[in-house]
């Protein structure tokens, strides 16, 4: 049964997409995932959110089976990818973060090719292949050569392999790295749809905006270790002071004294020449705030009262911002 | 399982004629063999161990031209290893084994086709084969572009440097090709090899030579049976050593 509740879809009987158990991946001496656990369920879109070299793709790629766990398990719909790993490849459809493809291949063959892989006839692949590459607007790119591709395209061309097998879980890395902003809005439309037909969808992302955008539940993974897993609204709820009051400062004046104040009104963060305080009831102490901050001489450019960001949230749990990370 | 294979190796069949400049070196190249080798040793040889050695060069061609196409396949197998294209391959809805048939049958069917031209031309230079003897090439032809193509598939795999990856594969390429009788009749490489003339005899490109020299009418006293047995043998070793070595490269770093 599902409940539609601000734009977030709540599920109470919820089937177990993908289980990942005690799940860690070394390679030689680096720990690239150290023991994470974590459900994601059938059809919801599914967020890892974190910087660059934090564990995502990795994760992602254990669960397509192109890597081997060093230890624990993980199992897609049931089937564990360390004993079937050919069961689990049935069901999954993988876009790479770095689109795979070699100079010689050419849009529309590459695409006709994995069409036939994933199990369409040749006259099925053609019909599919130029179904998605209208749909991505990369029917004109159809003869035209890898190496040839922008970027942009060839992150497409990645997101037309998932959409040509409709897989039942769909894993994006990135899908819209390196993609202009209507064109990101667009894709995330048509990640929507891939959901709403009965795909399951795994996005490794680190752009928050993506996150808060479209996914359903958000795990945070921060140097291989995932340190919280909750809807959106779910995660930023669980800062304790549910506001952000963001100050611009002019000058230096008595600055760590000013800090130390600010400390009794909530948590301070500090940056440049931007100061955060996560606070209860932020309108009434942002007024204080600015007090405390002008008798110790400090001059205030501005002052705002917010509700928190998934950076915001990234940073209250891993004690680092997303975007300095990434 | 036989239509994943297919489809796995119709994608190395394609890119094989994207190399449009490399083929048309490489034909040129097995012409000149025949033209300018047979032209130029046929009055220069001992005519006792070769009466003809346009006839006799030319089933050596074949087999030259076959593995010259079938080890092609490794270039490109090293390349998507190095550009992490082979994670696309291990990600696809194949079994590991049909993946490494595909690339092996692939490899083949490229020797193959390739192949298939100058075995109009061994026709028009040499002789017509008999049915029975078309048999014995066909055989010789499929299991020697298979073990050639598996083989370049492991080299290519044993490492990720560019250059030791090239140079591994041109030192065993050379190696095959000039320790073979595809140039040189057996009874002058046993003169001239010494203690390495049985290495260069049973070696699978001249077995193949001795089938093909045998199918096309040049030679007759040659134990049909146990060469195809011998090769048979080198097929099976090959392919079995270069799926495990393939595989094992494939997913080292998972």
């Amino acid at each position: 049964m599902f409940l539609f509740l601000a734009g977030v879809r709540l599920m109470e009987d919820r089937v177990v997409a993908v289980k990942v158990v005690n799940f860690t991946k070394r390679f030689g001496n680096f720990t690239a995932v150290n023991g994470l656990n974590l459900e994601i369920y059938d059809r919801e879109i599914f967020g890892f959110l974190g910087p660059n070299g934090s564990g995502k793709t990795t994760t992602l790629l254990t669960i397509a089976t192109v890597y081997k766990p060093t230890s624990g398990d993980i199992f897609v719909y049931g089937h564990s990818v360390t004993r079937e790993d050919y069961e689990v490849r049935k069901l999954v459809g993988l876009a790479f973060q770095d689109p795979k493809a070699l100079w010689v291949d050419k849009v529309q063959e590459l695409l006709e090719w994995h069409a036939r892989v994933v199990g369409f006839s040749r006259g099925e692949a053609k019909k599919v292949v130029r179904e998605v590459l209208e749909t991505l607007d990369l029917w004109e790119h159809r003869n035209k050569y890898f190496y040839q591709l922008s970027g942009g395209t060839r992150k497409k061309l990645e997101l037309a392999k998932v959409l040509i097998q409709r897989p039942r879980l769909a894993i994006l890395d990135e899908p819209t790295a390196q993609v202009d902003v209507p064109t990101k809005h667009k894709l995330w439309n048509i990640i929507k749809e891939l959901r709403d037909q009965g795909s399951t969808v795994i996005i490794a992302t680190n752009d928050m905006f993506e996150a808060e955008k479209v996914c359903e539940r958000v795990g945070i993974i921060y140097k291989g270790r995932l340190v919280a897993v909750d809807t959106v609204s779910g995660l930023k709820d669980r800062i304790p002071k549910g506001d952000v009051i963001e100050i611009v400062i002019e000058g230096d004046g008595r600055k760590d004294k000013a800090i130390e104040s600010l400390m009794d009104l909530g948590r301070v963060e500090y940056q440049g020449n931007t100061l955060r305080i996560y606070v209860e009831k932020g309108e009434e102490k942002a007024l204080l705030a600015a007090d405390i901050l002008r008798s110790a001489g400090i001059k205030v450019k501005s002052i705002m009262v917010k509700e928190p960001t998934l950076d915001d949230v990234f940073m209250y749990f891993t004690g680092a911002r997303l975007v300095e990370e990434s | 399982m036989a239509s994943s294979i297919l489809v796995i190796a119709s994608r190395d069949l394609k890119r094989f004629w994207s190399y449009k400049f490399w083929l048309a070196g490489q034909v040129v190249m097995n012409v000149a063999d025949i033209v300018i080798f047979g032209l130029l040793f046929n009055n220069m040889v001992n005519r006792s161990l070769i009466p003809d050695y346009i006839k006799f060069v030319t089933p050596g061609i074949l087999s030259l031209a076959l593995f010259i196409s079938s080890f092609s396949i490794g270039r490109e197998v090293g390349v998507e290893l190095r550009r992490e294209v082979t994670d696309y391959l291990l990600s696809l809805p194949v079994s590991r084994l049909e993946l490494v048939l595909g690339r092996f049958v692939g490899g083949a069917f490229r020797g193959l086709i390739y192949q298939s031209g100058f075995l109009v031309l061994a026709m028009l230079l040499v002789g017509q084969p008999s049915p029975a003897a078309w048999l014995v090439i066909a055989y010789t032809s499929i299991l020697l572009s298979l073990a050639m193509s598996g083989l370049s598939i492991a080299l290519s795999t044993v490492t990720r440097d560019f250059n030791l990856q090239a140079t591994i594969r041109s030192v065993v390429y050379y190696m095959l090709f000039f320790f073979s009788n595809i140039f040189y009749p057996t009874q002058v490489v046993s003169m001239r090899f010494g203690p390495l003339a049985p290495f260069v005899a049973y070696s699978p490109l001249s077995i193949a030579t001795t089938l093909y020299r045998w199918g096309f009418g040049y030679l007759r006293d040659v134990d049909v049976v146990s060469n195809m047995l011998l090769l048979g043998v080198w097929t099976i070793v090959l392919l079995i050593l270069s799926s495990v070595i393939y595989l094992r490269n494939l997913t080292r770093r998972g």
